[in-house]
């Protein structure tokens, strides 16, 4: 299921949120950003793909998706293949 | 020590499996007394493998690694199964291929513990789509990248209800997976497959990882909420992730 909406009246703008991708976890003041702007925030600093697709919980969250107050975000990060 | 008994199913012999088959039948040998631990792989032994894995004879990973527990664990069942894990259908495989397989139906029972540490996501997927039709079992996965980087995973069900989620719910590469299953391969192709440049230390990090989750959910009994872990031994990091079917998703602050 592919999340592009927000809930209406329980929408909250600003506020923490917790980004995540493979072993780092930052709680950051990002509420109220697209998922593309968090992306574009982490992506240097913990070298996220382009296409790495957000979820939250299992659906997959829309680049627009505006992140809520306690949303928790993670972008898809390959598990370990090899052994 | 316990009377109850367990039956422990590795798949995979190989950078991972060599050295959780170690600890898989201590485990069973001395806490579980009298329990099975089934060794599957279809792949051999070679000396380009003695890098990262520990062997004393060059031949089949599962009869080689069985024959040398069988001494050593007089109270556990050690089985080999020289064999490919494939899918129900057979899908895939190539007509003309006639190396021994099992399906993951045929291979999977009630109560099972299963270890699937294979090197690529195509097998790993028909062994947890074969798990998701049976009531109660535990797969616990794992693999590694080229580097310090790895993952486990736990797939749990009970009483005919996932208690962790399928990790094809978090993982596209278990939808769709980019690789294939060696089971389905030619032998040349299958000769042809590198092992990469991976790391002993990420191989054993993996083993060692699976190891703790079983301590924890299987002989202690405890949640697995924390079904999924991501770690880099590089960086000194890991990073546990609830996988629960009821886990809520929010973030909380204390």
């Amino acid at each position: 299921m592919e999340n592009n909406m927000n809930s209406g009246a329980a929408a909250q703008s600003s506020g923490m949120a917790n980004v995540r991708f493979g072993v780092y976890n930052q709680p950051s003041n990002i509420a109220g950003k697209t998922v593309q702007e968090a992306r574009e925030q982490f992506s240097k600093l913990w070298g996220i793909p382009t296409d790495a697709v957000a979820y939250k919980g299992k659906d997959k969250l829309d680049e627009n998706y505006v992140i809520q107050a306690s949303d928790n975000v993670e972008f898809h990060r390959r598990a370990g293949e090899k052994g | 020590m316990t009377t109850e008994t367990k039956r422990f199913v590795l798949v995979g012999a190989g950078g991972i499996g060599n050295w959780l088959a170690s600890g898989l039948v201590r485990l069973l040998e001395w806490k579980y007394p009298g329990s099975g631990l089934i060794i599957v792989d279809g792949d051999n032994y070679e000396e380009k493998n003695r890098e990262r894995q520990e062997f004393t004879k060059l031949g089949n990973k599962a009869v080689v690694k069985a024959h040398e527990l069988i001494p050593q664990f007089p109270n556990t069942v050690i089985i080999p199964l020289a064999k490919w894990v494939v899918s129900d259908d057979f899908s895939g495989v190539q007509a003309d291929e006639d190396a021994p397989k099992i399906t993951a139906s045929q291979l999977l029972n009630e109560n099972d513990i299963v270890f699937a540490v294979v090197d690529n996501f195509a097998a790993r997927k028909i062994i947890f789509d074969a798990a998701s039709k049976i009531n109660n079992i535990d797969v616990f996965t794992g693999g590694n990248d080229d580097e310090l980087f790895g993952s486990i995973y736990h797939y749990q069900r009970r009483d005919g209800y996932d208690v962790t989620e399928h990790p094809v719910n978090f993982h596209p590469e278990y939808e769709n997976p980019p690789d294939k299953n060696p089971g389905e391969l030619s032998c040349q192709e299958r000769s042809e497959i590198e092992g990469g440049t991976q790391l002993l230390a990420t191989n054993m990090a993996v083993a060692s990882f699976i190891l703790g989750r079983v301590q924890k959910t299987i002989v202690l009994g405890q949640n697995p909420e924390e079904s999924e872990i991501y770690f880099d031994l590089g960086l000194g990091k890991s990073e546990p992730y609830n996988r629960s079917v009821t886990h809520n998703n929010q973030y909380t602050t204390v």
